[in-house]
C-alpha cells in the first residue's frame, strides 16, 4: 500500500490508454441520456436503499467519465476516489441494463485497467477486509 | 436573418443532419469489426408458437424489462420517442411545404390528431423535466447540458404548438419554430441526441446479452 502512495502518477500513460479506446468510450459517455433507468438493474443499488451512488450510470460517469473529462490529468486523490467507485461500488457482475445499449461493464473494466496501470487497486492480501478500500 | 432562417439554413440543416449521420455511421463501422461468432438468439426460434403462446411469451418477456421496474417511464419514453419521429414527418403543414418545394409529400395525419400528439409530446417533456428536477437519482447525474438537450428536443414542438394556435406574434413564433427545428437537426449527429442513431447500432449490431438481434459486430 505504501508503494502505491509513493509512486508518481504517469498522466501520459493514462492519456495514451484513454486515447486508445476513445472512439468507443467517448461515444458511450456522450450517448448516455442520464435517464437513470439502469439503476434498478444493479443489485448494489437496490441493496443500498437505492443510493444513487450505486447506479451504473453514476459509476461510469464518475470514474471513466471523470478521467476523460480531465483528459487523464488526475492526481492520486482522484484515482483513489475512482478506486472506491470501480471496486467497492461495482463488482462487475455485468447485469446492468441500459435501454440505449451502452455497455457499462466495459467502461468500469476499462477504468479499472487505467487504475491498475498506476498501481491503484485494492490489495486484499495486505489489509483487513473491513478497510480494503 | 429572417430570410436566412426560413431559406438557406433549412437546406444547411438537412445537409449537416444527413452528412453528420453518415459520418457517424462510417466512424462506427471503422471502429467496429465483424465478429467471428455471434451471441445465440434470446429465444429458441425453431419452436413454433400459437397466437396465444406468443402473447403469453411476450407478456412473460416483459417481466424482465423496464416495464416491470419502471412502467410509467417505459410508457412515457416510448410514447415520446415514437411521436417525436411520427408527428413532424406526417404533419400536414410540413407535407404541404414539401409539396410546394420539391413536388413530393407523404401521407398526412389530420391536424386535430397532430395537434393533440404535440401536446402529448410536451407533456412527456414536462415529465422528463420533473424527473430531472425532483428525482434524486436523476438529479445526481444531471448537468446543465441535459437541460439544454431537453430544450433542443422540446423547442420545435413547443413553438410549433404555439404557432398552430397562433398564440403570440405568429411570424416570430414561426421563425423560432423553424430555427429550433434546424438547431435540433444539426445537433442530432454530434450530441447526446445521437442516441437516435446509436440506439439501433448498439442494440442491434453490437453483440451482448441485451441485444435485440444477434449482434454481428464488436468494438
Amino acid at each position: 500500500m505504501a508503494n502505491q502512495e509513493m509512486k508518481p502518477i504517469d498522466t501520459k500513460k493514462i492519456r495514451e490508454m484513454l486515447n486508445r479506446k476513445k472512439g468507443k468510450m467517448k461515444r458511450y459517455l456522450s450517448h448516455c441520456a442520464h435517464c437513470s433507468l439502469c439503476a434498478e438493474s444493479c443489485f448494489l443499488y437496490t441493496e443500498h436503499n437505492k443510493d444513487p451512488q450505486y447506479m451504473p450510470s453514476y459509476k461510469a460517469i464518475h470514474s471513466l467519465g471523470k478521467l476523460y473529462k480531465k483528459r487523464g490529468k488526475v492526481d492520486r486523490k482522484v484515482l483513489s476516489e475512482i478506486k472506491g467507485i470501480v471496486w467497492r461500488n461495482c463488482v462487475l457482475c455485468g447485469r446492468c441494463y441500459c435501454p440505449i445499449g451502452i455497455h457499462i461493464p466495459s467502461m468500469i473494466a476499462f477504468a479499472r485497467s487505467i487504475l491498475r496501470s498506476q498501481d491503484v487497486y485494492p490489495q486484499l492480501d495486505e489489509i483487513s477486509s473491513e478497510s480494503w478500500l | 436573418m429572417y430570410d436566412f432562417i426560413r431559406g438557406p439554413l433549412i437546406s444547411i440543416a438537412f445537409v449537416i443532419f444527413i452528412l453528420g449521420l453518415i459520418l457517424q455511421l462510417v466512424q462506427f463501422f471503422k471502429l467496429t469489426q465483424k465478429k467471428e461468432w455471434v451471441y445465440p438468439p434470446l429465444e429458441v426460434k425453431s419452436e413454433k408458437k400459437t397466437v396465444g403462446q406468443w402473447i403469453a411469451f411476450c407478456l412473460t418477456s416483459l417481466n424482465g424489462t423496464l416495464w416491470k421496474t419502471d412502467p410509467l417511464v417505459t410508457i412515457v419514453t416510448s410514447v415520446f420517442h415514437v411521436f417525436l419521429i411520427v408527428v413532424p414527418i406526417f404533419l400536414l403543414g410540413h407535407n404541404i411545404l414539401l409539396d410546394q418545394s420539391w413536388g413530393l409529400s407523404l401521407w398526412s395525419l389530420p391536424e386535430l390528431i397532430t395537434d393533440f400528439l404535440t401536446l402529448v409530446i410536451l407533456i412527456c417533456v414536462a415529465f422528463f423535466l420533473g424527473r430531472r428536477l425532483f428525482l434524486s437519482r436523476v438529479r445526481v447525474i444531471t448537468t446543465a447540458y441535459d437541460y439544454v438537450i431537453l430544450l433542443i428536443a422540446a423547442a420545435p414542438f413547443l413553438t410549433g404548438y404555439l404557432a398552430y394556435h397562433q398564440w403570440f406574434n405568429y411570424d416570430t413564433v414561426m421563425t423560432l419554430h423553424i430555427l429550433t427545428g434546424e438547431v435540433m437537426l444539426m445537433t442530432i449527429p454530434f450530441t447526446k441526441l445521437g442516441h437516435m442513431l446509436f440506439f439501433f447500432l448498439y442494440r442491434f449490431l453490437i453483440g451482448n446479452e441485451y441485444s435485440f438481434a444477434k449482434g454481428a459486430r464488436a468494438w
